[in-house]
């Protein structure tokens, strides 16, 4: 088997190495904002991946909540006017 | 060989021995060309211009939706957005290609369909095995719940999932940005409040 292992690919990408590992939960550690000042010795792994699920979550709750008010809005103005208007100053 | 080389860079069109040359030289190895990749897609979310192309694509589609249903439900909007989202990933990551395919088929028949084969199989297996499932540490539990989390992420190795989970995040972090800037400049046009300054405004929204 490990004659197998050495006649695969040089630097395969679907090897995990440690360090990947690490710098993968760091760099995410680093989208979180709660988790973004703090040193990653100092975070877990495992509470890397808790607070990221419930920053998903969180994301997920304000994009709803933002959808039900955009509904709201979009019911209540005149649609092409208004939304001429907010293309024209978003990109500008 | 030469061909396994040519289609892990797309670089110019050399000839294969030039290329294999070229590795060599840049010492660049395909898992350090592939996190690359990765930071530079994390950081595209970042940027005003991603920004611009998504509000401006999110609104179209809105009015089009407007246009054949005559009510913007919350939840159409919520699918529109995502699935603008999804298209403005270009198609690289897993979970913008999950939404899209679900999009396009059944997502919820698929996914009775996959609950029932999972009761199926565990009411087959031995109640042995399930306790030992059971025991599973606390870091692959955690892992499981986000790929659940992230679309189209159920059955990726650790590392992918992080990737994924990454990119994720930061598309999801701009779509937040882009309908709280729209939402708030509807607000602002319908609540009658203050009149918007004039350079911001082509058209006058109050009547």
């Amino acid at each position: 088997m490990s004659s197998r292992r050495s006649r695969s690919r040089q630097s395969d990408v679907s090897r995990i190495t440690d360090h990947q590992i690490t710098d993968l939960i760091s760099k995410l550690q680093q989208l979180i904002p709660e988790l973004r000042g703090r040193r990653s010795d100092e975070v877990s792994a495992s509470k890397v991946l808790q607070e990221t699920c419930n920053y998903i979550r969180s994301l997920h709750r304000e994009v709803d909540d933002l959808s039900d008010r955009l509904s709201q809005l979009l019911a209540s103005t005149d649609t092409d006017s208004a939304q001429a208007a907010i293309i024209r100053s978003l990109l500008m | 060989m030469a061909s396994l080389l040519s289609d892990l860079e797309p670089g110019p069109d050399t000839s294969p021995e030039f290329k294999r040359k070229k590795r060599r030289i840049t010492n660049e190895t395909p898992a350090s060309f592939h996190r690359n990749q990765v930071n530079q897609r994390i950081k595209r979310w970042r940027t005003e211009r991603e920004q611009q192309v998504y509000s401006s694509k999110l609104i179209e589609a809105l009015r089009r939706s407007r246009r054949t249903s005559s009510s913007a439900a919350p939840n159409e909007v919520r699918e529109t957005a995502d699935r603008v989202l999804a298209v403005s990933a270009k198609g690289t990551t897993r979970w913008s290609t999950a939404i899209l395919t679900s999009r396009l088929s059944s997502g919820a028949k698929m996914r009775e369909h996959r609950k029932a084969k999972v009761i199926a199989n565990t009411r087959l297996k031995k109640p042995k095995i399930n306790r030992e499932k059971r025991k599973l540490p606390v870091f692959e539990r955690k892992l499981k719940v986000l790929g659940r989390l992230v679309p189209g992420c159920r059955k990726l190795s650790f590392s992918n999932i992080l990737e994924e989970t990454s990119d994720y995040i930061a598309a999801l972090q701009m779509q937040v940005r882009v309908m709280t800037a729209i939402t708030e400049f509807l607000a602002d046009g319908v609540g009658g409040g203050s009149q918007p300054p004039a350079d911001r405004l082509g058209s006058n929204v109050n009547p």
